[in-house]
């Protein structure tokens, strides 16, 4: 077994079995849900119906609902949909990435923070197509078969680019996400009682029966989607920041825009899962699987993502001056000077300062400091694709055409309604699905669980063993 | 199931006999596809048998069937009997003649399956030279304005012609036989067969002896204006009226000259142009010809070009592109003619004082030294009603030996003949109960006078009212019989509006409506001949004999009449044959002018009324293409304001921002006992202690129906409701401001609110952005390389870092039309635009582009194909578009606002159809694509409306249907095409676009189209100058050329490889097919000299100006 270090801090605190573990995370799926839950749930599926509500008379009436005009022609639809696929990046850069580097702390956090990425690339999704102004012919983006004569997409354009970059992520997540779930479906079914719930769980479990063999091609897809997977989370933004960094915009014209906007993404992916986490694991108890060393972790991804970003921004700022190109120069100083210098700042002091307070370990192990710079980044990541967006078109080359942009009251339905749809598949995750990924985490349990790493473990030494061998 | 058996007609076919195939070769002996299908050998080898065939046929005649059963009704009436001349899918152009009292022009209305629904100017023929305004453009879209009247109607009630004429007829009697005064009230009437009728008119009740004025018969020297003289009053008078009053030129005329004319101006041989307040572009006099003239004149290729200096106080259109424009308030007008005269004639006006400040002084003192330079070959005109200044400037262009060039008294022009003195009688006989019955038309006095209250007043003390008009305007609804009139497009009319030039308007389309033309009514009612109904052909049959009567004699080039008849109504008129002009002694008083000038106070704010290009006088405030037109200079739509300088509006704390929640101020501006509120706009270029005020808005006050874009609509598209109840009307009513002459004293307070304009630009400088804007002074011009005012962006390329023109380089691969088939290309002279805008009215009528409404041009949602930016020079540039020495101290925030007193330029922007266009690489569906002949072409069906074409337009001219405009309830009450009738104008040749597309300007695609079909027909290559786009042809100044740039001999390809043309942007690398040319002023500019000339020379620029670079102003390193 892999041995780890004493100094090393323990990723799973107390003194937990491996029947604990499983205990843990069923409590919630087994038993009754708190009030709590089903207020949330309700606040969210309010707010969701109203953002579906919205998006209806939006498609009923024509884009002119929302703000957009003639110079400024993409706005929140556009930020939302960029903002949404950037927090939908962290589910697959814990799951991939650090698995193949084997960071064992991300297995307190992978499955929520996969579910997470699904459901907001879900709610990423949806943007491009509501926002068409013709979505009931949106299909014409895929390269089918039709009987236009020879009539195909354009292969040249990012929003094309876009449609694959998106549907493969969507799909690879999912499909990572889903091979995860398996085996600890199978213990749910296993446990159930409910005969609805046997059937459930175990029609989502693909009849799993916990065999070597299951768990051999179970390590080997996870291995082999982890590898497909890794690519995927520099491709997606990199393919979103095409839509701007191919374009003629200054502003949006920046060949800086792959690396920044992945940086972007996994920082502000990153900061939504704590968002969550922290919450999560309060309400659900798992304070022992979920603490301060793994916020500490994410917290020190943030902070260094978020001095990239903040790299980022400023070399933008130079080259625009460095260039000499004049729109360049201008479009720069608008965004920082200009009529929208308030959502430049709002960018600034929450993504590049902000992060900074990680530096100091007392703040970046603070839970509460966290769960509030969580927030900040969150709300600063919106405010840098709005920036990007609509300070580079809103005076652009022409100055006859220069306008701003004034959000209406769709606008803010629709992206508010966006984060009650996601609301309404997160509780509901939560509620019935394992939060935690029950088997990995037990591979850990021995390795870097505190009562064992100390020593404490000793005493219960047999009876765990024995149940964990049994489970 | 098939059969190989073989099957022939006869032995003759079985043998092959040499008659057979003879015949058999001749059965189709044209070249039809028909003979190579069935020439295909594998025919013969078929394997469908009958009995497969009768399968098929079957089977297919089920299937139509079925097909059929849920064919959608489509509401299209065919012409069974095919009239003559039309072809369906086929234009017919008519020629006419457009006169609506302040606007006149010789034009072409274009007709498809008998609905007019273009107007252009007529090139070939008549005085105005093929220039139309923005008014006359639209007025096509008035004649379906379903709140025309429709019937004649008594009380507001519907009547008919019978019953109506027989009560008008007896009350006319009635006041006649009871010695009543029958007065005539109409617009300056210049249709010499309509005054035969009101002569006629006069002599059955009772009136006068008068011989009209504008009699047809004219003798070699124009003698014939004399015999006005002879005028014996009767109890029937004629009094014309005009909204616009050009009276003090002809007083002024009369007493210089003895002629109480006003005579005709030639701007084309004025090579010093100095207007004091005439906005000779757009309003004054006989602009449209005017137009034509001036831009003859301002080529700088040509051996001179014309130098215009303009002393204004609003920024008017003319003065916009004046060379040197100095600001002076209205009554300061006085004072720059007294200088004038000093310097000129060589005596200051006695008692005029001179509070002018020392930059307009010296202006004018320049103006002076022009004028004086070009002798005998200048203009002076001034924009003043007052007799005093017209003799003054009538004694300097005397001086000036002005009257053998530039201006012809010999040839008096008929238009403005108000008679302001007897309007203010009438008004007091008809409020004294001395008028008996009045008969109006072609005026609106209740609206246009400015003491319309009273005349109000005057009207219900009158027995008999009657009004011929189009519209139950604010005068025909205070009338008891309203006379359902034409449209200009229905009727038959003649016109005189110069001493030696007639003209006549043909109908274009059958009445409407129960409506019948003025001068038919008229004859009706005196007795002169019985309406028939709507074919009736009595007033057609009267023009006819008078112009056999009077006409034919006078000519020589036609033998028979029929022969003259048929070609005066094919061109609508003939060629004007002047008479010469000849200088007359002049015999004004200088003395009384001086005193009178002097008398003249002004006041601490000075309010000026003038006219818009889009609105005019108001007479089509209903028209939605004009009131949606933003204004040439403001560039504000739906809206009426005060511009005010924003010197003063700082001063006193007004909002100047513009833009969709950026609300301006409200004054309440108060002339006397008058008071209203309006919005304050910021205009440059506004004299400080003046305001202007556009006329011809708050129509309709009291809810009358005058078409439904009079009136202010909500956001979500339904009229606003006014205090009383009824619907609000834009704007406020500043006919009472010109009561008391030119302008009016009155003060201005804020009234501590706020109102929202709909502004298409709102930031008013081009940042000295020298690769969008390029201008340059005539010496520079005239002495400098391209180089220096028209520089070429390079970039540096190879291991040499050799220069190369950015023109070389390229991201994509040729397009192939670059040297093959045609490439449609544009070239627009910014030195020849004067930005009236009758191009984008004439863009939305031939392309269909839907009116949006004043809520979403707010929010910057217009949908015009075509627009005009037009630029301030900020103070810190010496010209529009380049950064002066102030840049390198106050940077970007230097060129935000524009100056003060700023140089202007027009910039027409419309798609660039550019050879690598970044919104054809973007689009995901391949919606926008590039022809093989240059287009950028939009394919509406594919589109599915990512807007991303639109973002990544450099040019910004791509347009989205944000709604369905043609159906949704937003734009009800302002888009035409969401009204039966509205909908005639469309265009059958563009389609009408539906919500989620993007739209954009196709080059007229149509036209290019239906031009290479004709050439095509008639196998010949396409001449250069056949091809049209709707902007090019009614540019009055012909600014825009179009054409196959391929053809190197074309205009197009030469004007493009001029030293003048510049392609904007050019340096992003996207080869557009529109090409500008650089604006030449013709003034001293030391500041741009200095920048200009020495950017040129190389070893200087690498001192001075290589320090910038920094600051963006160098990629392109080209000098």
């Amino acid at each position: 077994m892999h041995k780890e270090s004493a100094i090393r801090e323990p990723l799973i605190l107390g003194h937990k079995t491996y029947h604990d573990i499983t205990e843990d995370v069923c409590r919630s799926i087994e038993g009754k849900a708190p009030r709590n839950w089903y207020i949330m749930f309700g606040i969210a599926l309010l707010v969701g119906l109203y953002g579906v509500g919205c998006i209806l008379y939006l498609l009923g009436v024509g884009i002119g609902t929302w703000g957009l005009n003639k110079t400024v022609e993409w706005a929140w639809d556009i930020t939302n949909f960029v903002w949404w696929v950037g927090i939908g990046h962290a589910g697959t850069l814990i799951s991939a990435v650090l698995m193949l580097f084997r960071q064992k702390w991300r297995m307190a956090i992978n499955r929520s923070a996969e579910a997470m990425t699904i459901f907001a690339v879900f709610m990423a999704g949806m943007f491009p197509l509501i926002h068409m102004g013709r979505l009931w012919v949106g299909y014409w983006v895929l390269p089918l078969p039709n009987q236009f004569g020879s009539l195909w997409v354009n292969f040249n354009s990012p929003l094309l680019w876009d449609v694959f970059a998106i549907s493969t992520y969507l799909s690879v997540s999912f499909v990572f996400w889903y091979i995860g779930l398996i085996p600890d479906f199978a213990t749910i079914r296993d446990r159930a009682k409910s005969p609805v719930a046997i059937k459930a769980y175990g029609l989502m479990s693909f009849g799993w029966s916990g065999r070597a063999k299951h768990w051999n091609r179970f390590e080997i897809v996870t291995l082999v989607l982890a590898g497909l997977a890794t690519p995927l989370v520099f491709s997606v933004h990199s393919i979103v920041s095409f839509d701007f960094a191919t374009s003629v915009i200054p502003g949006w014209h920046t060949t800086i825009f792959p690396p920044y906007f992945v940086a972007g993404a996994v920082f502000s992916g990153f900061a939504m899962v704590q968002t969550l986490l922290l919450v999560l694991r309060k309400a659900m108890k798992l304070e022992a699987y979920i603490h301060t060393k793994h916020v500490e972790y994410m917290n020190i991804v943030i902070m260094v993502t978020g001095s990239i970003v903040g790299v980022a921004y400023l070399t933008e700022l130079f080259m625009s001056w460095y260039s000499g190109v004049e729109y360049e120069a201008y479009a720069f100083l608008n965004r920082a000077t200009g009529p929208y210098w308030w959502a430049y700042t709002c960018m600034m002091s929450a993504n590049v300062l902000s992060p900074q307070f990680m530096w100091f370990k007392k703040l970046r192990r603070s839970l509460l400091f966290t769960f509030f710079i969580s927030i900040i980044v969150n709300i600063g990541m919106w405010f840098e694709r709005f920036v990007i967006i609509v300070t580079s078109i809103h005076q652009d080359y022409l100055p006859s055409s220069w306008s701003m942009f004034y959000p209406t009251w769709v606008d803010i339905g629709v992206y508010v309604g966006t984060i009650g749809l996601f609301f309404v598949f997160y509780m509901a995750y939560v509620r019935y699905f394992p939060v935690l990924a029950i088997s990995e985490v037990k591979t850990i349990l021995k390795s870097s669980g505190e009562s064992y790493k100390n020593g404490s473990a000793e005493l219960h030494h047999s009876d765990d063993a024995h149940t964990a061998e049994e489970e | 199931m098939g059969t190989n058996r073989k099957y022939w007609k006869g032995l003759d076919e079985l043998h092959q006999t040499p008659e057979f195939l003879e015949n058999s070769k001749n059965e189709f002996p044209e070249e039809l596809s028909v003979n190579e299908f069935l020439a295909d050998e594998k025919l013969a080898e078929g394997s469908t048998g009958r009995r497969d065939f009768l399968k098929f046929l079957g089977f297919s005649v089920a299937a139509a069937t079925l097909a059929a059963c849920e064919a959608p009704v489509v509401k299209a009436v065919p012409y069974v009997v095919k009239p003559e001349n039309v072809t369906p899918g086929m234009p017919t152009w008519y020629a006419s003649t457009y006169y609506d009292g302040t606007s006149y022009a010789s034009v072409l209305v274009k007709t498809r399956e008998g609905r007019p629904i273009f107007i252009k100017g007529n090139k070939d023929f008549g005085v105005t030279h093929g220039t139309v305004n923005p008014r006359i453009s639209a007025s096509v879209l008035s004649l379906y304005d379903s709140e025309r009247l429709q019937n004649p109607t008594i009380e507001g009630v519907k009547s008919s012609w019978g019953a109506f004429d027989s009560k008008v007829s007896k009350g006319l009697n009635e006041t006649a036989s009871n010695g009543k005064k029958i007065v005539l009230l109409s617009g300056t009437e210049i249709s010499p067969s309509t005054q035969g009728i009101i002569q006629e008119f006069k002599t059955k009740f009772g009136g006068s002896t008068e011989i009209p004025k504008n009699e047809i018969a004219l003798d070699e020297n124009g003698e014939a204006i004399e015999s006005e003289t002879t005028v014996e009053e009767g109890n029937v008078v004629h009094i014309q009226y005009d909204t616009i009053s050009f009276n003090g030129i002809r007083q002024a005329n009369l007493e210089s000259f003895g002629k109480a004319i006003i005579p005709d101006y030639d701007f084309s041989k004025a090579k010093t142009i100095v207007s004091v307040g005439a906005d000779f572009m757009n309003s004054w006099l006989l602009s449209g010809q005017y137009t034509a003239q001036y831009a003859l004149g301002r080529n700088p290729d040509a051996k001179w070009m014309n130098k215009h200096f303009h002393f204004e106080s609003n920024m008017s259109i003319s003065g916009s592109n004046a060379d040197v424009r100095g600001m002076i308030k209205p009554s300061q007008q006085g004072e720059v003619l007294s200088i004038l005269h000093k310097e000129i004639v060589g005596s200051a006006l006695a008692g005029v004082a001179n509070t002018l400040s020392e930059n307009v002084v010296a202006k004018v003192k320049e103006a002076a030294k022009e004028l004086k330079a070009q002798k005998g070959h200048s203009l002076l005109v001034c924009g003043s009603n007052e007799k005093a200044m017209q003799v003054v400037v009538n004694s300097i262009n005397s001086a000036l030996n002005n009257y053998t060039t530039t201006i012809n008294l010999n040839n008096p022009v008929n238009l403005f003949q108000s008679q302001d003195d007897k309007m203010s009688e009438l008004i007091k006989d008809m409020n004294a109960g001395n008028v008996g019955a009045i008969i109006m038309w072609n005026t609106n006095p209740v609206y246009s006078h400015a003491n319309g209250e009273s005349f109000k007043a005057g009207l219900e003390k009158v027995k008999l009212t009657v009004d011929i008009s189009q519209y139950a305007d604010e005068t025909a609804t205070n009338c008891k019989y309203v006379a359902a009139e034409n449209h200009a497009l229905e009727s038959w009319n003649d016109f005189n509006p110069k001493m030696s030039h007639y003209a006549i308007s043909q109908p274009t389309i059958r009445p409407l409506f129960e409506t019948r033309s003025a001068a038919e009514s008229l004859m009706t009612w005196a007795g002169i001949s019985e309406y028939s109904g709507k074919d009736s052909t009595a007033y057609y049959d009267y023009m006819k004999v008078m112009w056999e009567k009077y006409g034919f004699p006078n000519q020589t080039k036609y033998a028979t009449f029929k022969a003259y008849w048929d070609n005066t109504v094919h061109n609508s008129c003939d060629n004007e044959k002047s008479p010469v002009a000849l200088a007359m002694p002049f015999n004004g008083n200088l003395n009384s002018a001086a005193k009178q000038i002097a008398s003249i106070k002004g006041g601490d704010l000075e309010i000026i009324p003038y006219l818009k290009s889009s609105i005019g006088d108001g007479k089509m405030a209903g028209n939605p293409w004009l009131q949606e037109m933003p204004d040439a200079i403001t560039k504000v739509t739906w809206d009426n304001y005060v511009t005010m300088s924003p010197v003063d509006m700082k001063a006193s704390g007004y909002s100047e921002e513009l833009g969709q929640e950026s609300p301006s101020s409200v004054v309440t501006v108060t002339v006397g006992e008058t008071t209203f509120k309006l919005p304050v706009f910021p205009q440059p270029g506004q004299t400080p202690g003046t305001v202007g005020i556009a006329l011809g808005y708050g129509r309709g006050e009291n809810g009358e129906k005058i078409g439904k874009s009079a009136y202010q609509t909500g956001e979500y598209g339904a009229f606003l409701e006014g205090n009383n109840g009824g619907k609000v009307s834009i704007g406020a009513n500043a006919f009472p401001f010109l009561q008391a002459g030119d302008f009016a004293i009155g003060t201005i307070s804020n009234a501590n609110e706020v109102y929202n304009l709909a502004c298409t630009q709102t930031h008013s400088t081009v940042m000295g952005r020298n690769s969008i804007v390029k201008e340059t002074t005539l010496d520079i011009y005239k002495t400098q390389d391209a180089g220096a005012y028209n520089h070429q962006h390079t970039l540096h390329s190879g291991w040499n870092h050799d220069e190369k023109p950015i023109s070389e380089f390229n991201l994509w691969d040729e397009h192939p039309v670059e040297n093959v088939g045609h490439r449609w290309g544009m070239s627009i002279d910014l030195n020849s635009c004067i930005g009236c805008g009758s191009c984008l009215i004439s863009c939305q009528a031939e392309n269909n582009v839907p009116v949006v409404g004043k809520d979403e041009v707010r929010r910057g949602r217009e949908m015009h194909w075509l627009r005009i930016d037009r630029y301030y020079a900020s103070d810190i540039e010496p010209a529009v578009g380049t950064k002066g020495e102030g840049y390198k101290t106050e940077g970007f925030a230097g060129l935000q606002d524009a100056s003060d007193d700023p140089m202007v330029v027009h910039m027409p922007m419309m798609c660039h159809h550019c050879n690598h266009a970044p919104c054809e690489t973007v689009c995901p569906v391949a919606a926008t694509t590039h022809s093989n002949e240059g287009l950028n072409m939009m394919a509406y069906n594919r589109c599915i409306g990512t807007r991303y074409c639109g973002n990544n337009c450099p040019y910004k001219v791509r347009r989205f249907n944000w709604f369905n405009y043609p159906s949704y309830r937003k734009f009800t009450e302002v888009n035409p095409a969401q009204d039966d009738l509205g909908r005639m104008v469309l265009n059958p040749d563009v389609v009408v676009r539906t919500r989620g597309v993007m739209e954009k300007c196709s080059f007229c695609v149509q036209k290019l189209q239906s031009t290479k079909l004709v050439a095509k027909k008639e196998q010949r290559a396409i001449v250069d100058g056949e091809i049209s786009t709707a902007c090019s042809e009614v540019c009055p100044t012909n600014a825009i050329t179009v054409g196959d740039w391929n053809d190197t001999e074309s205009k197009v390809r030469k004007s493009t490889t001029d030293k003048r043309a510049y392609q904007a942007l050019e340096e992003i690398g996207i080869k557009p097919n529109v090409w500008y040319k650089v604006k030449v002023r013709n003034e001293k500019n030391d500041d741009l000299a200095a920048l200009q000339v020495s950017h040129e020379a190389p070893a200087e620029h690498k001192d001075d100006t290589h320090g910038e670079e920094s600051t963006g102003e160098e990629i392109h390193t080209g000098h």
